[in-house]
């Protein structure tokens, strides 16, 4: 099988694509299935961590699942807040969602 | 009541001091009579001091009471009172010529604006002298040493209303200041190496040779400053004959009495310290000498009394200086005792020839004031006679002792040069009483004022003129064994051993041959009140008179060093404070605070994805730094 | 062997699939890289041998986020107006620069540290008997405390997107 820095590489090269996602995007849904490919890169790593170097305890396993358990939550209310969003403004575009600034 | 209780003498005035400025003004005369009270009091209670020092088996005195005050970390600092046959002399002087001063007041200061303040500033002047010479430390000396200049100051200042009133208190204050600074180095030079304020440890601590000669010489030469700026030795004498816009009262007393003979108390309390110190005591006879000379020049051409009178003080003082430079105390006592009563009497002299004028003090309107001032005039003549040391009155005694110290200790040429100086006092004396009471009045208006004023005034110049006559003969065996000091004075002040007064019948002569030239002199010159010789020799030596008149230019001389130096530094100064304090640091701290709020307030952009960036970046840049710190 | 060259299929997939999320033109597609790439990440799951996760995996995310996903973009159009809206902010090329530095910082990380020397290439098998205690027993806390948090978020997801009255 593949070594363990595989997968750290790999859920390295997802999570910055992630990064990059939620900072040049400007549709906020777009923004939300960034985060959502972040936290994912982040699960993998622990799941492969745990695999490798933690096998009686297991604990990063343990941590995806957790993560995504929160991660679901997250994404209803946070689509629930892009929805209101989205009929206040009449846009869903967060670069127009500026009145609290200076 | 013993010489133990002597701080009463300096707490009664005190006290009174506090009573009349609370109350003076609501008392009826001003409180006036509560100072002659308090001062009288004083005076009667010296006595008891005197005999209770006269009491103590062989040698006199001295009489010591302390108490603990402070105790800084290993430090202790005790406070006391010092009564020894110096002391007792200075009582004797500033008491009466304190209490004289104050019953002449009431005369020459009725119907004077803040008539009761007067009275009781003399009271707090008083009662700071007195504890400044029975100080039994340094620092209570100093104490009481700034206390006499503020009194110093407070009334040479009195007529505030006048321009000239303040600057001379202004004048005076500062140049006495600049040699205390001086006094205060000394004193903190000698408590460095002693460890102790106390005068007699100083005294002890030198004698047995602990100070570093060096160390020494440079400790008493700034003490020295000190008393050259309180007794307005040269250079320091310019404030003196500014002094006199004070009121005629204060400058008998502060003048010419009491004040600026602290300069010589001091010096005579650490002469021991002095004799210890190689060099110190030949400054001290040079600058004596120098200012009697410079002060005597510089009255031959003034017109006004007072100044005449002030520049003798400055001469004067320089006599004792240089009886204290040939290591003899008693000259010195001797000679400040018999000239504060003969001095304080030509003030209060000419005070009343002011009163009797209407303010009139200018020589040029004067003359011919016998016939209406027979007391004043007969008074002023006795002490004239005094001050140029005719015989047999006090100034012939004393001025001998002081020439005869001079020759012993450092030859003739320091008795010639003292012996000038007289002349020129006589002939200065001279000049100013038949300018003043004799011959044709020069101004028939003033002269027709004129009137003797009452007893309150005529009273202490009679007293005192019976002390400027008598108080010569201290000096003798047999007065002073019927007084209670058997020896005389200079048995009873004296720096190592007694001595035995004997006359030097060569020296006597010399003295009265120097006196009578210069009586002489000032007779032919100006016989008959005419100023026709004097002018014509002005006038002769243009040049001369002008730099005698203009004082030989010391004021304008300091003024500049003033314009230049003070104002120059000042301007530096105050280039400093604006700039570097003021806008920069000030207003630069506050301006900086808004320009960096200004140019922040623009991350507050209000967009999510700027605040997203600034998360990441956050996080980057904090990687780094783990990467670059953890290797 | 194969297993190895499998990985390697798989991961290309993913990062693909990522690349497609972050860069695509139309929001749905990206939509689609999405399901796609957590597909992946389900497979990864396999290989690490928790199978137990790839299936929570395919059937959380695959099915109810990214349905919920596209109910919301589908909810949030303004009306299609059938031209190429823009997709990137005015910040992408410092976008960009984050994510390549992120990148360097990992993978420097990852190499730079040292395993401890009892691994090998082959990862241990999970069981799924040993998730299940550790998740109910050690962890049991964290699970009733996630079922909570489930609990609030569906009301506040309710309250929050509900029709107020005269809306």
């Amino acid at each position: 099988m593949v070594p363990l820095e595989n997968y750290l590489v790999l859920s390295a090269i997802v999570f910055s694509l992630g990064v990059y996602g939620v900072l040049a995007r400007r549709n906020a849904v777009l923004i939300l299935m960034s985060v959502e490919l972040m936290l994912n890169a982040v699960s993998l790593n622990f799941v492969a961590f745990a695999a490798y170097l933690d096998p009686n305890r297991i604990t990063g396993a343990i941590f995806a699942i957790f993560v995504i358990t929160v991660a679901a939550a997250e994404v209803g209310l946070a689509l629930a807040i892009v929805i209101r969003l989205f009929r206040n403004r009449s846009t869903s575009n967060v670069d127009e969602a500026a009145i609290m600034k200076w | 009541m013993g010489a133990e209780q002597a701080w009463l003498l300096a707490a009664i005035p005190a006290g009174m001091f506090v009573v009349l400025a609370l109350f003076g003004r609501k008392l009826p005369r001003g409180g006036d009579y509560l100072g002659i009270l308090a001062i009288g009091s004083s005076f009667v209670l010296s006595f008891f001091v005197l005999a209770d020092l006269l009491g103590t088996e062989e040698k006199l005195g001295p009489i010591t009471k302390a108490i603990d005050w402070t105790q800084i970390g290993n430090f202790q600092l005790r406070m006391g009172t010092f009564v020894d046959p110096i002391t007792v002399v200075m009582f004797g002087v500033v008491t009466t010529v304190a209490l004289m001063v104050n019953i002449f007041s009431v005369g020459y200061m009725k119907g004077e604006p803040r008539y009761w303040w007067f009275f009781a500033v003399l009271q707090l002047f008083a009662a700071s002298m007195l504890l400044l010479v029975m100080a039994d430390n340094l620092l209570l000396l100093y104490i009481s040493w700034e206390l006499v200049g503020v009194c110093s100051f407070l009334l040479i200042g009195f007529y505030w209303e006048k321009r000239s009133a303040t600057e001379a208190a202004k004048k005076a204050f500062i140049t006495t200041r600049i040699g205390d600074v001086g006094l205060l180095i000394g004193i903190i030079l000698l408590w460095r190496e002693a460890g102790t304020f106390n005068i007699q440890e100083i005294i002890q601590h030198a004698e047995e040779g602990h100070f570093s000669s060096a160390y020494l010489f440079v400790s008493m030469c700034f003490i020295f400053l000190g008393a050259m700026g309180k007794s307005a030795q040269a250079p320091f004498h310019v404030w003196l004959p500014d002094a006199m816009e004070g009121p005629t009262p204060v400058s008998a007393l502060i003048h010419a009495a009491t004040m600026v003979v602290a300069g010589v108390y001091l010096t005579a309390r650490l002469l021991p310290v002095f004799e210890v110190a190689d060099g110190t005591t030949l400054i001290i006879t040079i600058v004596g000498l120098v200012t009697a000379v410079l002060t005597a020049f510089m009255a031959f051409a003034q017109t006004d009394i007072k100044k005449v009178l002030a520049y003798s003080t400055v001469g004067q003082l320089g006599f004792m200086f240089v009886a204290l430079g040939s290591g003899n105390p008693s000259a010195a006592m001797f000679h400040l005792m018999t000239h504060a009563f003969f001095k304080a009497l030509l003030f209060l002299g000419s005070g009343s020839v002011i009163i009797a004028t209407h303010h009139n003090q200018d020589m040029s309107k004067l003359g011919g004031m016998w016939k209406k001032l027979p007391i004043t005039g007969t008074t002023f003549l006795i002490g004239s006679a005094a001050l140029a040391g005719v015989v047999p009155l006090a100034g012939f005694w004393s001025k001998d002792e002081v020439l005869h110290s001079a020759n012993s200790e450092w030859g003739p040429w320091a008795l010639a040069i003292a012996g000038g100086a007289a002349v020129m006092t006589a002939f200065y004396t001279t000049r100013l009483f038949i300018r003043t009471f004799m011959g044709e009045p020069r101004d028939a208006h003033v002269y027709e004022q004129t009137k003797e004023p009452g007893w309150a005034m005529t009273g202490p110049l009679v007293f005192l003129a019976f002390l400027a006559v008598v108080s010569g003969l201290v000096v003798f065996h047999g007065v002073g064994k019927v007084l209670g000091f058997p020896g005389g004075i200079t048995e009873f002040v004296f720096l190592e051993e007694a001595e035995k007064y004997s006359i030097d019948w060569g020296l006597a002569a010399l003295s009265l041959l120097i006196s009578a030239t210069g009586i002489g002199i000032g007779a032919w010159m100006y016989w008959g009140n005419s100023t026709r010789r004097s002018t014509s020799l002005a006038t002769s030596y243009p040049r001369a008179y002008d730099a005698l008149c203009n004082k030989f230019y010391f004021d304008e001389a300091y003024q500049w060093c003033i314009d230049r130096g003070v104002l120059g530094f000042s301007f530096l100064v105050s280039w400093f404070d604006r700039y570097i304090v003021n806008d920069t640091g000030v207003d630069g701290s506050a301006q900086v605070t808004g320009f960096s709020g200004y140019t922040l307030k623009f991350l507050q952009s209000g967009k999510l994805p700027n605040y997203a960036m600034g998360i990441a970046l956050g996080v980057v840049a904090l990687a780094f730094a783990g990467i670059l710190v953890r290797g | 062997m194969a297993t190895e060259v499998l990985w390697w299929i798989f991961a290309t997939a993913i990062v693909a699939a990522s690349a497609g999320v972050v860069l695509s033109r139309s929001i749905i597609h990206s939509a689609i890289f999405l399901i796609g790439s957590l597909a992946g990440v389900g497979a990864m799951y396999v290989f690490l041998t928790v199978e137990f996760l790839a299936l929570v995996q395919f059937l959380i995310y695959g099915g109810a986020v990214t349905v919920l996903i596209l109910l919301a973009l589908m909810l949030t159009r303004m009306g299609v107006s059938g031209l190429p809206e823009k997709v990137n902010g005015p910040q992408a090329p410092f976008a960009a620069f984050v994510g390549v530095a992120l990148l360097s910082i990992l993978v420097y990380a990852a190499a730079a540290t040292t395993w401890p020397n009892n691994i090998s290439d082959k990862p241990f098998p999970i069981s799924i008997e040993t998730i299940s205690e550790k998740l109910f027993v050690d962890y049991g806390a964290p699970f009733v405390i996630a079922s909570v948090l489930l609990l609030v978020a569906l009301v506040g997801a309710i309250i929050l997107a509900r029709q107020e009255e005269g809306e």
